[in-house]
C-alpha cells in the first residue's frame, strides 16, 4: 500500500465526508531524515502494524557526499487500539488470561445448553432462571481468580508503622477492577442491598488505578514512605491529610493504624499528654464502631455490621450521637497540640458527613462519590439515584476520565450498550466477549438487546459480534488460535462460517499441527473440513516429494480421484524403464497405494510383468530353449490374467514379436496364439474409443504384430497337425 | 471408563513458562536436592535448562532458567542421556540438523557443544522426527526423519561419523525411532507400521509389522516407541486414534492392543486422538509376569494415564489442553514431568503409599 506521506512525519486516516469531528492525528517517531519517499503498511499480529518508511534512492553523486547516515528507511510496528490501563499486562499474560478463561467460559456454556434443553418442555421454569445468576456468579468468580490472585504476603510481625496494604505481588490489573465492577453491579444478586459498601471495597482495591498522581491512595503512598523518617508525626500536615483522606473513603483500619502512630501514645515523653492521647483513643474507638450496612467484614476490617436496615439505622443514630457527643465534648479545650486537634476533629465532621470536609479529603470524584455513599447517604440503592450523585460529585470534582471511570458512569446511566462500547475501548476484547454472559445474567432487558439477531450485522446479535471480534483476536496469534474454536463455536450465525475459515487456514507443513488442526475439526464434527486439509496437506507433501506422506493424506480423506492419477502416472512410468533403483520406488509406490489403486492388478501384475521382462532380456541376449520355453509361459499367463491393464497388452504383443520369430519353432501353440490375436483384435477397437491410451507406439507396431501373429499361426497349425 | 487415580497421593504442580514447551527431560542428577530438567521451547527455538530443589520447605518449587542452548530451528526431538560421565543432551529440529551438547550435572550449566551437523545430501533434508541414542555401549544415535531417512551418527573420540541406514525416498516418513539393542533398532513411520533394523544385515529391516489401526480401514501415525531393557524384543507403541500396542518380534502378526479403537475392535477407545508419546512406567507394580508391562501414555486431548494389559487405565491427568510431551524420571520413577500445550510444565510426584499397597 504505497501512499503519499505528508510534509510533517505523521500518518492521518482517512476521513469520511461529513464527519463532524477532525481525524485524530498519531505522529509516528521513525527518525529519518526528510524528504519520506514511501510508506508500506501491512498487518501483523493482532492489531500491530508494520508501517515501512524508506527515503528516496540516493543518487550516485549524493551518495558520495553523505556516506555517513547510509539509513535508507524504517520499519515500525505500531500497536493499534492498544487498552490505556492495561499497559502492564504482558503478551504472555494476555494469552495464560485467554487460557485460563476458555475453560470457565465454556463450563457456563454447556451449563446454558444444558438447561436450555431441560426447560423445552415447560416454557422457561422458574427454578432455572433463578438458578441461573448462581452459575454465572461461579463463573464470574473463577474469571476473577484468573485475573490474579491477590496472594498477599502477610509479615509474622506486622510493622507498626505500615499502615498501607503490603505491597502484592501482582499490580492490580485495570481488567479485573472492571471485571468485579461489572459482577458487583450485574450478577450478585444477594449483594443489592449492600451495594455502597460493595464499591467501598471496590474502590480500596483499585484506587491506584484511577489516577497515576491523584488519588488517596497516592498520597498515602507518599506518606507511607516518609512515615519512618518522620520524628513527631502529628506535627506534619501530611499525615492528617493522609488521614482525612483514609476515613473519607472508608479504609478504617488504615486510620486506627495511623492514629496510633500520634505521638501521645509513646510511653516515654516530658509533657503531659493524656487527655490528646484520650481523645485520639476516643476517636480511633467511634472509628472502630462505625455501623456498616453489610453483612460481614473481612478480617482486619474495622465497623460494626448491620444486616437489615433497620437496625443498622438504629445503630447509625447511636453511633452518630456519640460522635456528635465527642465533637462537642469540653476536653478540646484541654488539648494543647493544635494540629491534632484540627486534625481530629476533621476526621469527626467527616464521620458526621460533612460535605465540605469530605470533599477537601478526596482527590478524585469517585473517591468523593464513594464517600458521599458513606457518610452522607449510605441507603443510596438503585442506579438512578447513584447516577445522578456520581453526575453530581463529576461536577464537583472534575478529574481526568479513564477506562474505569466511564465504565461506572456506564453502568450507572443503565446502558449496556455503552458499558461494552467503553470497555472494548479501554480493555480490549477479551473482557467484552466474557462480559456479555454478565450482562445478561439478571436482565431480561439486556439479554434481549445483547442477544437480538440484527439484520444491519448479517443475522448476528451484538454479543455475538463481540465474541467474533474476541475470537478474530485469538484466531491471529499462532499459540493462541486453538482457544478461537470454542468461541466460534457458541456464535450461531456467523460463526460456524469462521471456524471453517480459520481451519481451512492452519499451516499443512507439520504432520503434527496437521493432526492438531483435525483433532479440532473432529471435536465440532466438521468432517468436510478435515477432508479439505488432509487433502490440502496430501498435495503438499506429494509436491515435496514425501510420497509416503502425501499417499496417506490422501488415503485418509478418500481422494480417489488423486489417488487413481497417481496410479495412472506410475503405471505410465513402468513401461519405460525396469533398472532396479527404479522398480523399488515404483514397488513401495504400489505398496502404499495398495487396494487404492484405482486400475485392477497392482502389485501382483507388476512383479509378474517384472520377470517377463527379465527372461525376454535373457533371450535377448541368447537364451536356451527351455528359457524361451518360459518366457512364453509368462506372456501367455500375463495375457490370460483379467488384472493385466489394457495398456499394457500392446507393449507386452510387442515384446511377444521377439519369442513369436524364434528360429527353431513356433513357441506358441494354436491356442495361445489365438488368444493373442483376439487381444489385438480388442486393442483394434479399443483404439477407435476417444478414452484409448496408446501410448508412444510406431505407427504400424500393429501391423506388424498382426503379421507375427499369423505367421505364428501357421506354423503352429503345421506343427499341431 | 478409567479409574482417576486417587489424587491424594499425588502432588502435582503447573509451571507457567510464558513460552511454548515442545518436549520435556529429566536430566541425570547428581544432588538429590537439587533436580535438573530440559525442555525444548519455541521463539526464539531453544532448549532450556531448568532446575528446581526438591527438598524445599516450599510446596510449590518454581523452575529456574539456568541455561539456554540456541536452536536453528524448533525441536523435534529431545533426549538426555549419560555418557563417560557426562551429561549429554541431544535434540533435532525440524530444518534436519541434529545438536549434541554437555550439561554441568551439578548446576546445568551448558559446558561445551560436542555435536552440529547439518546438511542436505549426506544427512537429513526436512524434519528430523525422532532421535534415539544407544547408551549401552556404542553410544551411536540413531536420527529418523520425514524424507524417509534412517541415519547413524556414530560420536568417535575426535571425529564425527554418519552413515545412512535407509534412504526411501520420501517413500516413507519416519516418526519414530528406538534403540532395541546395541546392533538393532526399530522405526515406526506413516503408512507400513513398523520395522525393524539389525546393523548386521544391512539392506532393509529384517521384520515388519503392517498395522493397520482405526476401524482398519486405513493406516495411522506412529508417534512414539518404547523399548524396555529387560525386555527387549517387545516394543510398544503409540500413535493416531488413541492406539497404544505392544509388538513381540517373536509373536510378528499379531500385536496387542494396549488403547485405542485398536487392532481388535473388542477394546473400548479410552482416548480417541492422537497418542504423542509413550513410556515403560517402573513405577506402577506390574501385575503378571507374562503381561506387557506397565505403560504411561499421554494425549492430544490432554490424558497422561497409566495402561496396563486387560486392565482399566488409570489416570493421572486430565488437562484441558494437550500433553505434548512426557518424561519419567529414570532415578526416581515416581516423578514425571509434563509439557501441556498452554505454555507451561508440569511436575508430577506420586506418592511412595502405592507400591506399598500393591
Amino acid at each position: 500500500m504505497p501512499g503519499i506521506p505528508s510534509d510533517s512525519s505523521s500518518l492521518i486516516p482517512f476521513a469520511l465526508e461529513g464527519s463532524s469531528q477532525p481525524p485524530p492525528v498519531y505522529p509516528l517517531q521513525h527518525g529519518l531524515r526528510a524528504p519520506i519517499h514511501r510508506i508500506h503498511i501491512s498487518w501483523s499480529r493482532g492489531n500491530l502494524l508494520n508501517v515501512t518508511c524508506l527515503r528516496p534512492p540516493p543518487d550516485q553523486q549524493e551518495e558520495m557526499a553523505r556516506e555517513d547516515d547510509g539509513i535508507g528507511g524504517k520499519a515500525i510496528e505500531v500497536l493499534l487500539g492498544g487498552a490505556i490501563l492495561e499497559g502492564n499486562i504482558g503478551e504472555h499474560k494476555r494469552r495464560r488470561i485467554a487460557y485460563e478463561s476458555v475453560k470457565s467460559y465454556a463450563f457456563l456454556h454447556d451449563k446454558k445448553i444444558s438447561l436450555a434443553k431441560m426447560e423445552t418442555g415447560d416454557n422457561l421454569s422458574a427454578p432455572a432462571l433463578t438458578y441461573w445468576w448462581q452459575y454465572t456468579l461461579e463463573y464470574s468468580k473463577s474469571i476473577r481468580d484468573i485475573l490474579g490472585n491477590a496472594r498477599l504476603h502477610r509479615p509474622l510481625i506486622e510493622d507498626p508503622k505500615n499502615f498501607l496494604k503490603p505491597e502484592e505481588v501482582e499490580q492490580p490489573i485495570g481488567t479485573k477492577a472492571a471485571w468485579e465492577l461489572m459482577e458487583i453491579f450485574y450478577v450478585d444478586m444477594q449483594l443489592l442491598s449492600w451495594l455502597p459498601e460493595r464499591l467501598v471495597d471496590w474502590l480500596e482495591g483499585y484506587d491506584s488505578l484511577l489516577s497515576k498522581t491523584e488519588t488517596v491512595h497516592s498520597k498515602l503512598a507518599i506518606l507511607q514512605r516518609k512515615v519512618t523518617s518522620m520524628r513527631v508525626v502529628e506535627d506534619e500536615p501530611g499525615y492528617w491529610n493522609g488521614l482525612a483522606a483514609a476515613l473519607a473513603v472508608g479504609w478504617l483500619d488504615v486510620v486506627a493504624k495511623l492514629l496510633r502512630l500520634h505521638g501521645s501514645y509513646d510511653p516515654d515523653q516530658f509533657d503531659k499528654r493524656e487527655t490528646e492521647n484520650g481523645l485520639v483513643e476516643a476517636v480511633v474507638l467511634l472509628v472502630s464502631e462505625m455501623p456498616r450496612m453489610r453483612p460481614n467484614l473481612p478480617n482486619g476490617k474495622l465497623g460494626i455490621c448491620y444486616q437489615t436496615k433497620h437496625d443498622y439505622i438504629k445503630g447509625l443514630e447511636k453511633w452518630r450521637v456519640k460522635v456528635s457527643g465527642l465533637e462537642s465534648s469540653p476536653f478540646w479545650v484541654h488539648c494543647n497540640h493544635r494540629p491534632t486537634r484540627d486534625g481530629l476533629i476533621n476526621l469527626l465532621h467527616i464521620l458526621l458527613g460533612d460535605a465540605k470536609h469530605i470533599a477537601d479529603a478526596t482527590s478524585h470524584w469517585l473517591e468523593l462519590f464513594i464517600s458521599h455513599l458513606l457518610y452522607i447517604r449510605p441507603l443510596t440503592n438503585g442506579l438512578e439515584g447513584m447516577g445522578n450523585l456520581a453526575e453530581k460529585c463529576m461536577n464537583l470534582k472534575p478529574s481526568a476520565n479513564n477506562g474505569l471511570t466511564s465504565l461506572l458512569a456506564g453502568i450507572l446511566s443503565e446502558n449496556p450498550e455503552i458499558v461494552l462500547a467503553d470497555c472494548l475501548k479501554a480493555f480490549g476484547p477479551w473482557i467484552v466477549a466474557h462480559a456479555v454472559d454478565l450482562l445478561t445474567a439478571n436482565s431480561e432487558y439486556t439479554d434481549g438487546l445483547l442477544n437480538e439477531e440484527r439484520y444491519q450485522l448479517g443475522g448476528a446479535s451484538i454479543g455475538e459480534l463481540y465474541m467474533l471480534v474476541y475470537a478474530q483476536a485469538l484466531a491471529s496469534h499462532p499459540l493462541t488460535w486453538q482457544v478461537a474454536p470454542a468461541y466460534l463455536s457458541t456464535c450461531l450465525n456467523q460463526g460456524r462460517g469462521l471456524l471453517e475459515i480459520l481451519l481451512l487456514r492452519q499451516p499443512v507443513q507439520n504432520y503434527r499441527v496437521v493432526l492438531k488442526t483435525l483433532e479440532i475439526c473432529h471435536l465440532y464434527e466438521l468432517g468436510n473440513i478435515s477432508t479439505h486439509i488432509m487433502k490440502m496437506a496430501g498435495m503438499y507433501q506429494w509436491k515435496h516429494g514425501h510420497k509416503g506422506l502425501g499417499i496417506y493424506w490422501f488415503q485418509q480423506s478418500r481422494d480417489r480421484t488423486r489417488l487413481s492419477q497417481i496410479a495412472h502416472k506410475l503405471f505410465d512410468n513402468i513401461g519405460k524403464s525396469l533398472s532396479d533403483d527404479s522398480f523399488k520406488q515404483w514397488e513401495g509406490l504400489m505398496e502404499l497405494l495398495g487396494s487404492d489403486v484405482g486400475i485392477a492388478g497392482g502389485l501382483e501384475f507388476l512383479h509378474k510383468y517384472r520377470e517377463f521382462k527379465r527372461s525376454l532380456q535373457q533371450i535377448v541376449n541368447g537364451g536356451t530353449v527351455e528359457a524361451a520355453k518360459k518366457s512364453t509361459e509368462l506372456l501367455v499367463q500375463l495375457m490370460r490374467n483379467p488384472s493385466t491393464p489394457q495398456r499394457f497388452w500392446l507393449p507386452l504383443l510387442l515384446d511377444s514379436v521377439k519369442l513369436l520369430e524364434w528360429r527353431s519353432g513356433p513357441l506358441l501353440g494354436v491356442s495361445e496364439t489365438n488368444l493373442l490375436l483376439g487381444k489385438l483384435q480388442e486393442l483394434s477397437m479399443a483404439k477407435l474409443r476417444p478414452d484409448f491410451h496408446g501410448g508412444e507406439l510406431k505407427p504400424n507396431a500393429l501391423g506388424d504384430v498382426r503379421l507375427a501373429l499369423a505367421k505364428n499361426l501357421g506354423r503352429a497349425i503345421l506343427e499341431e497337425s | 471408563m478409567a479409574d482417576s487415580g486417587d489424587r491424594r497421593r499425588f502432588i502435582y504442580n503447573l509451571h507457567e513458562q510464558s513460552k511454548p514447551v515442545g518436549a520435556v527431560r529429566w536430566l541425570p542428577s547428581v544432588s538429590p536436592f537439587l533436580r535438573l530438567a530440559a525442555m525444548s521451547v519455541l521463539s526464539p527455538p531453544a532448549i532450556e535448562i531448568h532446575s528446581f530443589s526438591s527438598q524445599s520447605p516450599n510446596p510449590n518449587p518454581d523452575l529456574n532458567l539456568v541455561s539456554s542452548y540456541p536452536l536453528p530451528s524448533s525441536a523435534t526431538s529431545l533426549t538426555s542421556f549419560k555418557s563417560h560421565n557426562y551429561t549429554l543432551i541431544a535434540a533435532s529440529t525440524s530444518t534436519g540438523s541434529l545438536h549434541i551438547f554437555s550439561v554441568n550435572p551439578y548446576d546445568g550449566k551448558i559446558e561445551s557443544q560436542i555435536i552440529s551437523i547439518s546438511d542436505k545430501d549426506s544427512f537429513h533434508c526436512g524434519p528430523i522426527q525422532s532421535i534415539d541414542v544407544e547408551t549401552s555401549s556404542t553410544g551411536e544415535c540413531a536420527t529418523a526423519g520425514e524424507d524417509g531417512r534412517v541415519n547413524l551418527v556414530l560420536i568417535g573420540e575426535d571425529k564425527v561419523e554418519n552413515f545412512r541406514v535407509c534412504e526411501s525416498d520420501g517413500l516413507v516418513a519416519y516418526s519414530a525411532v528406538k534403540w532395541g539393542s546395541p546392533v538393532e533398532f526399530v522405526t515406526g513411520g506413516v503408512g507400513p507400521g513398523l520395522q525393524w533394523w539389525d546393523k548386521r544385515r544391512p539392506g532393509g529391516p529384517v521384520a515388519q509389522f503392517k498395522g493397520v489401526w482405526g476401524r482398519g480401514t486405513v493406516t495411522g501415525m506412529i508417534h512414539s516407541i518404547d523399548i524396555h531393557p529387560s525386555r527387549k524384543h517387545t516394543c510398544v507403541v503409540g500413535g493416531s486414534s488413541g492406539a497404544v500396542y505392544a509388538w513381540d518380534l517373536r509373536w510378528q502378526q499379531q500385536a496387542i492392543t494396549l488403547a485405542g479403537t485398536g487392532l481388535e475392535a473388542k477394546s473400548q477407545p479410552f482416548s480417541e486422538s492422537e497418542v504423542w508419546e509413550v513410556k515403560y512406567d517402573a513405577f506402577t507394580p506390574q501385575v503378571s509376569s507374562t503381561k506387557v508391562l506397565p505403560v504411561m501414555m499421554c494425549s492430544e486431548d490432554g490424558f497422561l494415564a497409566v495402561l496396563q494389559q486387560d486392565e482399566r487405565p488409570v489416570q493421572l491427568l486430565e488437562e484441558p489442553c494437550a500433553i505434548n510431551s512426557f518424561d519419567i524420571d529414570p532415578q526416581n520413577p515416581s516423578d514425571v514431568i509434563v509439557a501441556l500445550e498452554w505454555e507451561s510444565v508440569g511436575i508430577l510426584s506420586r506418592g511412595r503409599e502405592e507400591t506399598e499397597m500393591a
